[in-house]
């Protein structure tokens, strides 16, 4: 322990030295450097700097201008530490000897700390969020306060929780500020009893609020209860409003708990939870209007702005005495989220949650894809994303239940006989097993992230089948067996090559059309983007169609029925519904890539040429990853330029796609009646299709002869099938 | 300096003086553009580092001897490609909208593209629809979506321009 730390001051007028909090110790002693730094500043002259072996002008860009409060995260703002802000006062405890006031600030300061959590899930530093609380920092001083303590507590362990979670999914990439705890007190001594902390406290304030319930109605009860703060006429409302937070957090704590059970056992107990914290929420969001009615005075201010329910600023919070613990750069000055927003986000983060927890957690990986793609849709955060992706991959296995190859085996449509095969040792099926959960934990990342990686993940697709089809045709590509064994291997191969090639070519589609998501293409972009989708998507209707031949092969095989009936034939030879609704998505990009190309070549004001490069620049750019992955093959910048360089108006109006995708999407609505997620997709799909239909002939009719016709792209109807607007100018 | 809000300045564009970048005397009127404009904080350290290594990528415009408009840039090895990289654009408000940032950029690409660049980049906040058309114009490409990569959550395009391979002198 130091001796009692003497402060020097630069003693230019000779004033009494301070206590510092920061002491010297027995080998380090404060010193002046003001004299040094005034001679250095006349050292050098403008526009010359030291050179150094390892200090040159791009490790100069790392100065930080002492005193400059954007850089020096060291600026001393109010207090120089957390001991020196709690010893003047900036975290009472009790925060008011009036215990009205007491408890209100009480709610104030937890409301914050939910608009701090919330602005910590949304990509800010903890220390700067939830850590900007001096109560949180030095938790055990809290103890003489059973509602504080408790509530600090849970929180404590919460975010200690949410942090795990976060970590264990490891794809936070771009949001790793997240899980950067920089030192700060996360684990607590005593933590894990943090539920019953919180549960003698809410059945104190219950029987508090059923005393004041009691005493209202003139009944008196045995017990002789202390009430909750000194204003009888407040006492109710109070409780509720204390209530409803307690039970908030409690029933959070346990959706956490409850889901990080593995195989996905806590699900259903985590839905009861979810539904309990909703309710809290729902209470919680009442309780403002009592509080901001139980003082006379009201709060400056937009109400809406707040992060308290009452809309007083909370007591006890300072962002700055953690800006040496909250980030490599220097903090910048963030804003909490409002209170209003923050229930906000919570109710959205637990509606995300309980779809997880809904999940039949079904064993087909195309269901999975599925659900994955849409649960995308609704841009769950961070910490949503995160519970999916550990429940999806845990111990190396599909749910931690089922072992990668038996997943690929049913994808592949292979007899279920097969997923214990010998074959599954081999070391391009392990790799290939890796895949299938490297792709799981990439879509369950941000879009942004999700596509860059994707793009990059097209090359090991490529290369694992290069590899499957190298041992396959090694094994057998000369000899014709007869042995059983032997055979079922030769299946395997060849139906997991086929599931390969299909699944690569749904990678490079999901590739493209997050590319409309994510706004990376300009309109001029459109043309090629539509024709290289094209290409994709007739690649992967015909591995799907062929996937589905063979999976109804094998059905067939196992001997299902003895005759095909008449009713099996026709069936057999009609295209399947899954390929008729990419032959749909076929049309709009075909339909729009001849459009697109039609009125490029007729309007040339439509994209003019840019002064340092051309289009096949820009077709070599975003096109690289599919193009060095070959996927698909014999697909070029010369191939493009081909099938659009004769699109004109005529040639448009001889044939309209956008009325076969109509028709298309019209025939294959009975084959998904019990699908809302596909039939809505048609839906969307019909009215593209009819927009479009529509503007090409008005773009026929008239395009070559008005000139002030002007044609733009919306995707008011679909995510990525822009719908085409003609207007006349 | 605060600029009065939607006051344009009025001039001809041939007026406008463009000048690459000539010592020391040009610094402090870059940095004071772009610390006006710009909300980052840079050291003067950090104008140092591109003015000094690559002068001649840096230009300045002047209208009847102020200076309304700067570029700054880099380039370099990078990943096995020779980039270059535009990191700071500022013309003041009332010069907006006339084609001069679009000079000023033009003219630095052209330097780099001269000098073996294969390609150039930049970031831009998704929301600056004015960087997103100008860049667009020259032949830039959205490479990629960077989450949240400003301080205030706003999410950034890395844009990229490449560069036609350089035609056979016979």
């Amino acid at each position: 322990m130091a001796d009692k730390p003497v402060y020097e001051e630069a003693s230019i007028d000779g004033q009494p030295s301070k206590l510092a909090s920061i002491p010297a110790s027995d080998t380090t002693v404060w010193a002046d450097a003001s004299p040094l730094l005034q001679a250095a500043c006349a050292g050098l002259r403008d526009g010359e700097l030291i050179h150094g072996d390892n200090f040159n002008l791009f490790a100069a860009m790392s100065a930080l201008e002492i005193m400059d409060p954007k850089m020096d995260s060291g600026i001393v703002c109010t207090y120089y530490s957390i001991d020196e802000a709690i010893e003047n006062g900036a975290a009472p405890i009790p925060i008011s000897l009036d215990s009205t006031i007491d408890v209100c600030r009480t709610i104030d300061i937890m409301d914050h700390l939910l608009a701090c959590e919330a602005a910590w899930h949304k990509g800010h530093s903890l220390a700067q969020t939830v850590f900007s609380c001096i109560y949180l920092l030095r938790l055990d001083r809290t103890a003489p306060h059973a509602l504080l303590h408790s509530y600090c507590r849970i929180i404590r362990a919460t975010c200690k929780a949410v942090v795990s979670v976060v970590s264990d999914a490891r794809t936070h990439e771009e949001e790793d500020l997240f899980t950067l705890t920089y030192g700060l007190p996360l684990n607590g001594d005593g933590d894990d009893k943090c539920l019953s902390i919180l549960n003698a406290v809410e059945e104190t304030i219950s029987r508090q609020l059923r005393a004041c319930k009691a005493t209202s109605s003139k009944r008196r009860l045995p017990e002789d209860l202390e009430p909750l703060q000194s204003n009888p006429n407040l006492e109710e409302g109070f409780c509720k409003a204390l209530l409803c937070r307690l039970r908030f957090r409690k029933h959070f704590f346990h959706v956490l708990s409850c889901m990080k059970r593995p195989q996905g056992r806590g699900l259903e107990s985590a839905r009861k939870h979810i539904a309990s914290c909703l309710t809290e929420l729902e209470s919680i969001l009442k309780s403002a209007d009592f509080l901001r009615s139980c003082f006379d005075e009201s709060c400056e201010g937009d109400i809406d702005d707040k992060t308290t329910a009452s809309g007083f600023e909370p007591i006890g919070f300072d962002a700055m005495l953690n800006s040496r613990l909250s980030a490599p750069t220097p903090p910048r000055a963030i804003k909490i989220l409002s209170w209003k927003k923050a229930v906000e986000y919570f109710v959205k983060l637990l509606h995300d949650l309980d779809v997880i927890c809904s999940y039949s957690l079904d064993p087909h990986l195309e269901s999975l894809l599925r659900f994955v793609v849409q649960f995308q849709k609704s841009q769950p955060d961070l910490v949503a994303r995160s519970h999916l992706q550990l429940l999806l991959v845990q111990d190396g296995k599909l749910y931690g239940r089922d072992p990668f190859f038996a997943v690929i085996n049913k994808a592949a449509a292979l007899p279920e006989a097969t997923k214990n095969h010998d074959i599954q040792k081999n070391e391009s099926f392990l790799q290939l097993g890796m895949l299938v959960m490297n792709l799981l934990k990439i879509l369950c990342t941000n879009a942004a992230w999700q596509r860059r990686k994707l793009g990059k993940f097209l090359q090991d697709w490529r290369v694992i089948y290069v590899q499957l089809e190298l041992a396959f045709r090694n094994e057998y590509g000369e000899v014709s067996s007869s042995s059983n064994d032997e055979n079922t291997c030769m299946k395997i191969f060849q139906h997991i090559l086929l599931w390969v090639e299909e699944q690569t070519f749904w990678i490079a589609f999901r590739f493209l059309i997050l590319g409309f998501e994510l706004e990376l293409y300009s309109t001029g972009e459109y043309c090629m983007v539509y024709w290289y989708l094209y290409a994709v998507l007739i690649k992967l209707a015909e591995k799907t169609h062929l996937m589905m031949a063979v999976s109804h092969d094998t059905a067939k095989r196992k001997g299902k029925k003895k005759k095909d009936s008449p009713k099996d034939l026709a069936r057999e030879s009609r295209i399947p519904p899954a390929v008729l609704f990419l032959q749909c998505y076929i049309c709009l990009a075909e339909g729009l890539t001849m459009m697109l190309a039609a009125l490029r070549n007729e309007i040339p004001v439509f994209h003019g040429p840019s002064p340092f490069n051309t289009e096949h620049e820009k077709f070599v750019q975003h096109f690289e990853l599919l193009q060095r992955a070959c996927i698909p093959d014999h697909v070029s910048y010369l191939s493009y330029k081909e099938s659009t360089t004769h699109a004109r108006f005529s040639t448009l109006a001889m044939y309209n796609y956008f009325k076969d995708a109509q028709r298309i999407a019209k025939e294959v609505k009975s084959s998904f009646s019990n699908d809302p997620e596909r039939l809505a997709e048609l839906r969307k799909l019909e009215q593209v299709a009819e927009h479009n239909s529509v503007a090409q002939n008005v773009i026929c009719r008239l395009g070559a002869l008005d000139p002030s016709l002007k044609v733009s792209f919306e995707f008011s109807h679909h995510p990525f099938f822009a719908t085409v607007v003609v207007k006349r100018s | 300096m605060e600029a009065k809000p939607e006051e344009k300045a009025e001039f001809e564009e041939a007026e406008i003086e463009y000048v690459s970048y000539g010592g020391e005397h040009h610094l402090p009127l870059i940095m004071n553009l772009v610390d006006q404009e710009l909300s980052e904080p840079y050291s003067i350290f950090t104008y140092r580092y591109f003015v000094y290594l690559w002068p001649q990528l840096s230009f300045l415009a002047f209208h009847k001897g102020k200076c309304v408009g700067t570029v700054v840039c880099k380039m370099g090895e990078h990943r096995n490609t020779f980039r270059g990289y535009i990191a700071m654009l500022v013309v003041i408000k009332p010069y907006r909208g006339r084609g001069i940032a679009t000079e000023l950029v033009t003219r630095s690409i052209r330097m780099m593209m001269e000098s073996g660049c294969e390609e150039v980049t930049l970031e831009a906040e998704v929301t600056n629809k004015g960087a997103l058309a100008l860049y667009g114009r020259l032949g830039f490409i959205r490479a990629k979506r960077l989450f949240h990569y400003y301080l205030n959550g706003v999410d950034a395009f890395r844009l990229k321009l490449l560069f036609p391979p350089p035609r056979q002198v016979l």
